[in-house]
């Protein structure tokens, strides 16, 4: 029951007048950069670091929090209205929250998002306030073993992820695999694949780039040609039955919530992944267990509720290494954690016992957080929704010049705008083409983490594969790994399994 | 205040007005923001650094506009240094140095970058010290207590380190320490200090050569120690942490030096104006404390001495770097 007394003196600290208003401000903030292609999480709490150094330590995470945690809802706005992520936490909502909009449906994309956020985020900080210690314990024996692990399960469910054709969705995550290795060797520290020694390349490719040049050029050069220019979007009529029906569609989303919530939240307590591949495993896996996994992809709301209530639930577990060791569990941690530094602070271990204040404020403000962005959004969904209005020979511009600014913001690198207008035209023929876009846009995401984890295992065990498979001395990535097979062949068995059994009914 | 002090005080501030508008005939300040370009990723040592300084600037408003850090993380370094080589001449950008911009010159030659006439140096204001830690309840380092058991222990079993990347400065410790004690380790690397801080307490590496504030959690939880810290006199952040002088091996001395530079081919006028704001972040109390308790050294170095410093230094690490191979 101590818990409860902490939990509700951090309620009460994030309540405090001025704690709030920079809470709600904070809200505000993480939406606007959320949904500002290029603008993620990460900028926005970089960017706001230094003022926080004015404040004490508490308001100042609280009102951090805040800004990530509105970024992850934000995400969502720009990734259903104009079809560019807004931040990579967001890309994975693209795939259905984009379809839906075009459908006319936009509104109950908008709501899915919302709500998923919502509940995603709730799910995650009350596993927070309950396990938060044996979880921190759980968090350090997941190493790299286990990581990869982990890694092989969510490349075996993103084979099912572009549709039947399995070939050219294998061909797409090689694509994907193959650009994340440009860059620096992760283990040798040499430069691999720089071409024509072009230095933008150290940097590899950045994953937004790929994801707003294939999102937004990609699909605005499609949607431009399909439609000869003139696009016709959904009715904008927002009136209370539009608003039952939003709702009324998230009854089907519960098992989307579920897995997002959990996931997420397992993979953001995970050191060095983070919201981004927490959303899209969510995604691949909803999809795969899903009885019309098909529909995914042409809009569907559970595939806008799975990204988003992940990656709310990944950035709350993200803070339990953060706090808990003293290691970043994303991009946006790592700017927070070096930020609790210079309050002071010294993250690890003994936090919770020598800072309960700034912990428990932490973790009751995320309470908070989560009711005023759901508020925040569900009131402004209306505006969002203007957007819509705009003719499509105006919005299109606009959308490419949101690219541009999308492109090159997270590397200030002109480099990164021709490489996003290079993967949008890509794009474009491999839509054409009938290629799956999405696997490779996961791959490059998780290609980094998993071959890292991959080599340092193999380091580990003096190169043998056997390191992964061993249930007496790593149990956890044996039991990984082993569930990734089986959900690699079923899609192979599934088939198979269907035309034996029909074989037997007609002999 | 005493009417005295009062007075002093205005003396003071008057002949400091008087000074700064002799020295403003020409003076430089920066007309738009200034890009910090940090050579490594967000959340590093570095990066943390960096960001310190921004923020003290900002807070004291000691220039007239801001520093804005950006990242360039790729290359070891090899992103950073291409990139404020292309900027000669311009006069709103600054890097903070690793130890990086050292090694990455000679390791990776294809960048075509030279040391001493890409970059103009301005100060160094850190230097950041390297210790041995084990795991409290490490199973494969129990009944360590000294460095001496350490080097034993090690001799004899091949022990797991993890660090923070290949040819980062702790690898080419681990280089050192192999010549002059005769021992090896398997090399595993991380993504960051903190990481590699967990991978030791999570039992995945045997030992760390980590800085003090990438473990200074663990060691106040009291899961990690600290063996050996590799300069002359102990530290006052790590009071019964011996130093390898004293322990009789006065080879065993490394630092990371947290130096800042400008690209070459600047009026004097901006090297001095850089210079000084630098000097005055260096000064401010908030700056001091908190990089005194994180068991870094203060270490202000300009001018001749600065630039006889990485000579010497980069002179060592190319040493450092043969001897590696």
């Amino acid at each position: 029951m101590e818990t409860v007394g902490f939990l509700l003196d951090g309620i009460f600290t994030s309540l405090q007048w001025f704690n709030l208003a920079l809470l709600i401000f904070g809200c505000l903030i993480g939406l606007f950069v959320g949904a500002m292609p290029g603008l993620g999480s990460v900028n926005g709490v970089a960017i706001l670091i230094p003022i926080t150094f004015i404040i004490p330590p508490t308001a100042a995470i609280i009102f951090l929090a805040a800004v990530y945690y509105g970024a992850m809802y934000g995400g969502a706005i720009s990734s259903v209205m104009l079809g560019i992520p807004g931040a990579s936490t967001a890309v994975a909502t693209v795939f259905d929250g984009r379809p839906l909009a075009v459908k006319g449906e936009a509104m109950t994309a908008l709501t899915a998002a919302a709500v998923g956020s919502f509940v995603g985020g709730t799910v995650s900080v009350i596993l927070f306030t309950l396990f938060a210690p044996p979880l921190a314990e759980v968090a350090l024996r997941f190493n790299a073993p286990e990581t990869f692990a982990l890694m092989v399960m969510a490349f075996a469910t993103f084979v099912g992820l572009g549709g039947d054709d399995v070939p050219k969705t294998i061909f797409s995550i090689l694509i994907g695999l193959a650009l994340s290795t440009i860059g620096l060797d992760l283990i040798t520290g040499k430069p691999r694949l720089i071409f024509f020694n072009i230095p933008g390349f150290l940097h590899g490719i950045n994953f937004l780039v790929l994801a707003i040049g294939i999102y937004g050029i990609g699909e605005m050069l499609w949607t431009l040609e399909e439609t000869k220019g003139k696009v016709q979007m959904s009715k904008l009529s927002v009136n209370m039955n539009e608003v039952g029906r939003a709702f009324g569609a998230l009854k089907k989303t519960i098992m989307a919530m579920n897995i997002g919530s959990f996931l997420g939240f397992f993979v953001g307590i995970l050191p060095a992944a983070g919201a981004t591949p927490a959303s899209l495993m969510s995604y691949g896996i909803t999809k795969q267990l899903s009885k019309n996994s098909k529909e995914f992809g042409s809009g569907v709301p559970a595939g806008v509720v799975a990204p988003e209530c992940a990656n709310n639930s990944a950035s709350t577990g993200s803070m339990l290494p953060m706090l808990t060791l003293g290691i970043p569990g994303s991009p946006t941690t790592a700017i927070l954690l070096g930020g609790m530094i210079l309050w002071g602070l010294t993250p690890g271990p003994l936090l919770f016992t020598q800072e309960p204040e700034f912990v428990w404020g932490l973790i009751g403000s995320l309470y908070i957080a989560n009711f005023f962005t759901l508020v925040l959004n569900i009131a402004l969904i209306p505006a969002f929704l203007m957007v819509l209005r705009i003719p499509f020979a105006i919005l299109a511009p606009v959308i490419f010049v949101l690219c541009v600014t999308g492109g090159y913001a997270p590397t200030q690198s002109l480099h990164d705008v021709w490489l996003m207008l290079l993967f949008g035209f890509a794009g474009y023929i491999l839509r054409k083409l009938d290629y799956p876009v999405a696997p490779a846009v996961l791959s490059i995401v998780l290609g980094p983490l998993a071959e890292k984890a991959l080599r340092q295992s193999l380091i580990l065990s003096d190169g043998s594969m056997g390191i992964f498979f061993d249930v007496s001395e790593k149990p956890i990535a044996a039991v990984i790994m082993y569930i990734a097979i089986v959900l690699l062949i079923m899609p192979a068995f599934g088939p198979l399994y269907r035309r034996f059994f029909k074989k037997k009914q007609t002999a | 205040m005493s009417i005295i002090k009062k007075l002093a005080l205005v003396v003071v501030s008057l002949s400091l007005v008087a000074v700064s508008s002799v020295s403003s005939a020409k003076p430089f300040s920066p007309k738009k923001p200034v890009e910090l370009i940090i050579p490594a990723g967000q959340g590093g040592g570095a990066d943390e650094i960096a960001r310190l300084v921004q923020g003290v600037i900002e807070k004291n408003d000691y220039a007239s506009k801001p520093v804005i850090p950006i990242n360039k993380s790729g290359g070891s370094g090899g992103e950073a240094m291409t990139y404020v080589k292309k900027k000669a001449g311009d006069e709103h950008t600054l890097i903070i140095t690793l130890n990086n911009v050292l090694t990455t010159p000679v390791n990776q030659p294809e960048l075509g970058i030279d040391f001493f006439n890409d970059f103009t140096p301005l100060a160094r204001l850190i230097t950041d010290t390297f210790l041995v830690w084990i795991a409290t309840e490490g199973k494969n380092t129990a009944g360590v207590e000294t460095f001496d058991d350490f080097i034993d222990l090690a001799r004899g079993n091949g022990l797991v380190m993890g660090g923070t990347g290949s040819m980062s400065e702790d690898e080419l410790l681990l280089g050192m320490m192999r010549g002059q004690f005769g021992f090896d380790a398997k090399y595993v690397p991380y993504s960051g200090g903190g990481a590699v801080a967990k991978g030791l307490v999570g039992g995945e590496s045997d030992f760390t050569l980590n800085n003090p504030s990438e473990q200074m959690g663990f060691y106040q939880s009291g899961d990690s120690k600290a063996l050996v810290m590799m300069t002359p006199e102990r530290n006052p952040a790590f009071p019964e942490v011996p130093s390898s002088y004293e322990l009789g091996y006065p080879d065993l001395e490394y630092y990371m030096m947290r130096a800042f530079m400008a690209p070459a081919g600047i009026d004097a006028e901006v090297e001095k104006y850089y210079t000084g704001l630098l000097h005055t972040v260096y000064h401010d109390d908030e700056f001091q404390t908190f990089n005194i308790d994180d068991g870094k050294l203060m270490s202000w170095l300009e001018g001749f001495g600065l630039k006889d410093f990485l000579a010497i230094e980069y002179e060592k690490h190319g040493e450092i770097i043969k001897n590696f191979n």
